[in-house]
């Protein structure tokens, strides 16, 4: 719809009128995203499968197809608005058309497979009144976006367009628009805050007539793209804010400049201002007011650093991109010299509606020393990328987790980087603090130009920095010395600590260095480019360190210091593609003696470990990850079917002994590889049967107790000796231990349960989880009925309800106080659960068991979600409703463990208010000189790998201490298939574990779980991608 | 003007032919200083790339010294100074690419034409190189061949999407 000449509030009235007409004959209007994402995802199809859709079921309705701009759901276009019923679809592909044509078009009802869904219950949510990305979204600068057909002049003006641009010039003095924007308290956008206000009165005040207006569309930091969704989707909001500010300052000419990487940016703003020319909007006598103001876009050329203001004036004049001395300051002498406001796009984006509706309106959104909103650019590790526009004083975690979505796969979050190349961290411990521009420097980071990176745990840190400066290297324009060589050592550096070659003093230059660059440097990009370094060591040194001194990448990232993602995440350093390439050449054997190279338990891990190597595994990224632990199992049972004797070689006799106290699995890994290292080894285990929680604990239907005895003795035929029975500060005491022995390893574990601690816990009825665990594992309790209460969401709390059920209970039902994703416990053991007919009762706290000598009934508090705690979980806070009552006849708390050492007193040795033993990190030794302790006892409750990994290390260490290398004797070194061959890559859905049907298994303790057939695990193992390959 | 130097993008003209397109670009621009920059990228666009006998010749229409010329293509990356393969890659390397993955993609795409980044094969189809966020980070990660972005890009599926301009 061309527009004639705007010259005044009449004609504007005229085009409103005139289109609110036209409209009346439409019964339908479509809104099709056209932002550059959903360009990219094919849009331009999407519409025009629509009107032939349209066309062939019903071509005699009036039906309005729009092209917007960005409507901010970047992830999941092509999507598409049809009002008036305001009806949100997504993930749209052009064979749709038709199904939504019939559905909703003809039929008036609603296609809800191409609706977002809710994610718990993955009903269709159709209006976006009530889809909470939207709503939880406040849009001023974004009013347009996303809602008027981009290139039409014509909506912009229905939506009040040039109406603010009109005022100014009609009503108001240049004083007193500078005055309304100061009172405002806009601020820069582009990233600095600084006043906008302020800004306009300098350049107003300078002398001259010849003044500029530029706009900085940049947009330089990777990972922002607000900007461009403005320029692409509401062009004339920035020109109106342009012409504005012209207006203010006394200036008659602007420039927009615009990165080049922005070509269609480039083109739907050449067509806007060609449309505000032809009306008479730019030109010449605007609104015949005698006010002359016109714009030329000018093309950037790929430098970061013309983001600068300087260096971009300097770009405009057709120079290198080189910033220059501030003073004089741009509003003094800037564009060939005169006085010149440089702004950002998102700045001007807020001009107009601050004109028309005035100060106080936008004062009333933010914050007090930050009004008004933000746009942000969601990226990286988070559901809902795209962008979104929000009040200040939003906290971080209202971002990342309520419009935001979360982090996707299950991952936790890790950190948010806002500010780009020039920003800082923002960490977990930070989820509760309000955005806006000086609490964010506060915290050492800026709020930048919006774009807000989220990065889950799988990150590296010193990777991140390595990353950032070497980008701000190479951006680095080299006209001072500060940053030119400066960064160039600092990169130098962090290479090296990433590529393993990290020396001692390295994380003090960096900071050294970062520090000298900051304050000597000559424009901004300098004067920030060590912020990422920096953060990153303030918040996360051990990562640091652990690259420098222990060589080790705990994120998984840097691969030069590891095999693979897998067995890197794994605590015992398993070479995992190593195992998996050998069951998929079929030597299965082989495979088993691999593992067992690293951990003598692979029936045991295979079947209860908590796998961290899967939530790493890279296969993931395509399809789902392997099913490592499952493979681990196959090998160990098929190894297991032979019974012929174990052959592992032992080292010369050493003549030196070890005692080692407890038969868990952290004491008998480190008997196991001190026994083949040729030292005399006896442990010490205070029950009848050996093998500590994974005898005890770990019910019968996880873990048979034939398997992991069979899997014991694998370990005992290499001559250790097992005292069972016998309970050192009892049967003999610590001080005998320490003359017979030439050192001693302490593994007893977490033997006593933690009371949740409140009134009746001491009760009948109250049965503490551990202790029912082992009381069944032991044949005490055979059977029991009625109703069953479990208090917890970890692996035991899931253990004792599955055997609760299975003794016999009537109901069993599983109180947790936070809600089901938070459970620590195993996502199949959970399901499994439920499959069996327990209950779970998600946001529910005790307060207090009943009853009359035995329990009766529990007094539980429902709980809300509400802020967020330091490691990124929402926490459960009191709803203040009446207290529920729920009747039981036994209750099984089931909230942690601690251990308890009766044999060795506080004084001797130094141990944590918690009971457990303080050890060196490297060697696993408490104060008292020889004498070591790992697993649980060290650690609290953790999982069954971390025990076996201890036990390796102190092996090594105790055989160093007793002067011995340190090296483990771990057999023959077995060849591993390294050829792979690309070809067979192919997705495939990983091949899923069977159980036991739930009817059949849940009264009696056979092993659920089944185990591979040989051709499924086969297959399984050829989905690995082999990461452990390298070139050359 | 723009649409006119989309046009010859793909074309062949005669090197008369794109030298007279080039003469018109630096008249429409009045031969001024300050849109060097521009017409700098007008000529890319008409000759592919930058070589030196264009530069002189922008030099002499503008009345600048070489030197200048050569100083403002110098500084900026996005102008080259070597030819460019058929099709261009360009992987994007902003910081959502490269939290989903972008390195792997570039090491990867090395890996199959074997050259490095900034080079082209030999067979002059490809060149690569590597750019600095094109604001597709909803879709991270990106890369564009020519004009086309592809987004979500599994190192995986690379042989494929190169096949297609084989």
């Amino acid at each position: 719809m061309d527009v004639k000449l705007i010259n005044g509030r009449k004609h504007l009235e005229e085009i409103k009128n005139a289109y609110k007409e036209r409209m009346k004959q439409f019964e339908r209007t479509i809104l099709i995203c056209s932002g550059a994402g959903c360009i990219s995802s094919n849009c331009g199809a999407v519409k025009d499968a629509l009107i032939e859709a349209l066309d062939k079921y019903c071509p005699k309705k009036k039906i309005n197809i729009k092209l917007t701009g960005c409507m901010g759901t970047c992830s999941i276009g092509p999507a598409m608005i049809v009002q008036p019923s305001d009806v949100f679809y997504c993930n749209l592909e052009p064979e749709n058309m038709e199904v939504i044509v019939q559905t909703d078009i003809i039929g008036g009802g609603i296609a809800s497979e191409f609706c977002i869904k809710d994610k718990k219950t993955e009903e269709p949510i159709p209006y976006i009144k009530d889809i909470d990305f939207f709503t939880s979204q406040q849009k001023v600068v974004l009013k347009n976006c996303g809602s008027i057909d981009c290139l039409s002049l014509e909506e912009y003006v229905v939506n009040d367009g040039y109406l603010g641009l009109y005022k100014a010039i009609t009503e108001m003095t240049p004083e007193d628009v500078i005055s309304e924007i100061s009172k405002a308290g806009l601020r820069g956008r582009g990233g600095g805050g600084f006043p906008t206000g302020m800004k306009w009165k300098f350049a107003r005040k300078s002398d001259g007539d010849e003044k500029y207006v530029i706009c900085n569309a940049d947009e330089g930091d990777p990972g922002a793209f607000m900007d461009r969704s403005l320029l692409e989707g509401d062009a004339h909001g920035l020109i109106e804010g342009m012409a504005i500010a012209a207006y203010a300052i006394g200036a008659r000419k602007g420039y927009v400049y615009v990165r080049a990487e922005y070509p269609l940016a480039v083109e739907r703003l050449e067509h806007s201002l060609k449309a505000a020319k032809a009306a008479n909007l730019l030109g010449k006598n605007i609104f015949e007011h005698g006010f002359d103001f016109d714009i030329e876009i000018r093309i950037g050329a790929g430098a970061f650093v013309c983001g600068e203001e300087t260096a971009l004036i300097a770009s405009v004049e057709g120079q290198r991109g080189e910033p220059r001395q501030k003073p004089p300051y741009p509003s003094d002498k800037g564009l060939f010299q005169k006085p010149t406001i440089i702004n950002n796009v998102e700045t001007f984006g807020n001009v107009a509606s601050i004109i028309m509706n005035g100060s106080e309106w936008f004062t009333s959104m933010g914050t007090k020393k930050s009004p008004g909103t933000k746009v942000f650019a969601l990226a990286g590790d988070i559901e809902n990328t795209g962008i979104i526009e929000v009040p200040m004083g939003i906290t971080l975690g209202e971002i990342i987790f309520d419009v935001g979505g979360g982090i996707p796969r299950g991952k936790k979050f890790k950190v948010a980087q806002t500010g780009g190349p020039s920003g800082g961290c923002l960490t977990s411990e930070h989820l509760n603090v309000p955005i806006d521009y000086d609490s964010l420097i506060e915290l050492g980071a800026i709020m930048g130009s919006g774009g807000l990176i989220c990065m889950d745990e799988d990150t590296c840190m010193v990777d991140v920095a390595r990353f950032f400066m070497e980008f701000v290297q190479e951006e680095s324009c080299g006209k001072c010395v500060a940053c030119r060589l400066g960064t160039k050592r600092m990169l130098e550096i962090l290479e090296r600590i990433t590529k393993g070659d990290g020396r001692e003093g390295d994380i003090e230059k960096l900071e050294k260095l970062g520090n000298a660059i900051k304050d000597t440097a000559l424009c901004g990009l300098g004067q920030t480019a060590p912020n990422p370094v920096l953060s990153t060591i303030q918040y996360f040194r051990e990562e640091y360190e652990e690259h420098i001194h222990d060589k080790y990448c705990r994120a998984g990232v840097c691969s030069d210091l590891f095999i693979s993602p897998c067995e890197n995440a794994c605590p015992a350093g398993v070479n995992v593609p190593g195992y998996i390439a050998l069951i998929a050449a079929g030597r299965v054997k082989d495979a088993y003696n691999l593992i067992r190279q690293e951990n003598p338990f692979p029936s045991v891990c295979g079947r209860v470990c908590t796998h961290p190597c899967e939530s790493r595994c890279r296969r993931a990224q395509l399809d789902d990850p392997i099913a490592i632990m499952d493979l681990k199992r196959y090998a160990a049972d098929e190894a297991m079917k032979d019974t012929s004797p174990f052959m592992d070689i032992i080292s010369r006799k050493k003549n030196k002994s070890i005692g080692v106290i407890g038969a868990g699995p952290s004491g008998l890994t480190c008997a196991y590889y001190l026994g083949r290292k040729g030292y005399d080894v006896t442990v010490y285990e205070t029950e009848e049967i050996a093998g500590g929680m994974l005898a005890y604990a770990i019910p019968e239907y996880r873990l048979p107790q034939d398997i992991l005895q069979k899997e014991i003795n694998t370990l005992k035929q290499i001559g250790i000796q097992i005292k069972l029975g016998v309970e050192v500060g009892k049967d003999i005491t610590f001080e005998d231990l320490k003359e017979t022995h030439d050192s001693i390893y302490i593994a007893t574990g977490t033997q006593v349960s933690r009371l949740i601690g409140i009134e009746g816990e001491d009760m009948s009825g109250v049965y503490h989880g551990l202790d029912f665990l082992k009381d069944v594992n032991l044949g005490k309790l055979k059977e029991l009925s009625g109703k069953v209460a479990v208090i917890g969401g970890g692996n035991t709390a899931i253990d004792a309800a599955r055997t609760a059920m299975r003794l016999g209970a009537d109901e069993v039902h599983i109180l947790y106080r936070r809600t089901e994703e938070d459970m620590p416990a195993d996502c199949r053991e959970i399901e499994e659960a439920l499959e069996e007919g327990v209950q779970i009762h998600p946001l529910m706290a005790p307060v207090g068991f009943k009853g009359d000598g035995k329990i009766e009934f529990i007094e539980c508090k429902q709980m809300k979600l509400c802020g967020f705690d330091s490691s990124g979980r929402k926490v459960p806070k009191d709803c203040e409703q009446e207290n529920l009552k729920i009747d039981v006849d036994l209750v099984i708390p089931a909230v942690s463990q601690y251990s308890d050492l009766p044999f060795v007193s506080a004084d001797e040795v130094e141990i944590t208010k918690w009971g457990t033993f303080i050890v060196d990190k490297h060697t696993q030794m408490t104060t008292m000189e020889g004498v070591f302790a790992g697993g649980d006892v060290v650690r609290g409750s953790d999982a069954v790998i971390t025990a076996i990994a201890d036990g390796k290390k102190a092996a090594s260490a105790i055989d160093k201490f007793l002067g011995g290398s340190g090296e483990l004797n771990k057999g023959k070194h077995i060849e591993i298939p390294m050829h792979y061959d690309e070809s067979e890559l192919v997705e495939h859905d990983r091949f899923e574990m069977h159980a036991v049907e739930p009817d059949k298994r849940k009264n009696n303790f056979d092993e659920v779980s089944l185990g591979f057939h040989k051709l499924n695990a086969t297959a399984e193992a050829m989905r690995c991608l082999r990461c452990d390959r390298r070139e050359g | 003007m723009a649409d006119m130097v989309k046009q010859c993008e793909h074309c062949d003209l005669s090197e008369t032919e794109k030298f007279s397109l080039l003469k018109q670009a630096v008249e429409n621009y009045e031969a001024k200083e300050n849109n060097l920059i521009q017409i700098l990228h007008m000529a890319q666009a008409i000759f592919g790339y930058l070589p030196d006998n264009v530069l002189k010749f922008i030099a002499e229409e503008m009345d600048l010294p070489f030197s200048k010329v050569s100083g403002v293509v110098s500084f900026y990356s996005l102008f080259s100074t070597q030819p460019k393969g058929k099709h261009n890659i360009k992987v994007c390397l902003g910081t959502a690419c490269y939290v989903r993955g972008g390195k792997k993609i570039v090491d990867k795409i090395k890996e199959l034409l074997d050259i490095e980044v900034g080079e082209t094969t030999e067979d002059m189809n490809f060149s690569l190189e590597v750019m600095r966020c094109i604001g597709a980070c909803g879709l991270a990660p990106a890369i564009a061949i020519d004009d086309t972005v592809y987004k979500r890009v599994n190192p995986n599926k690379l042989r494929q999407i190169l096949a297609e301009y084989e």
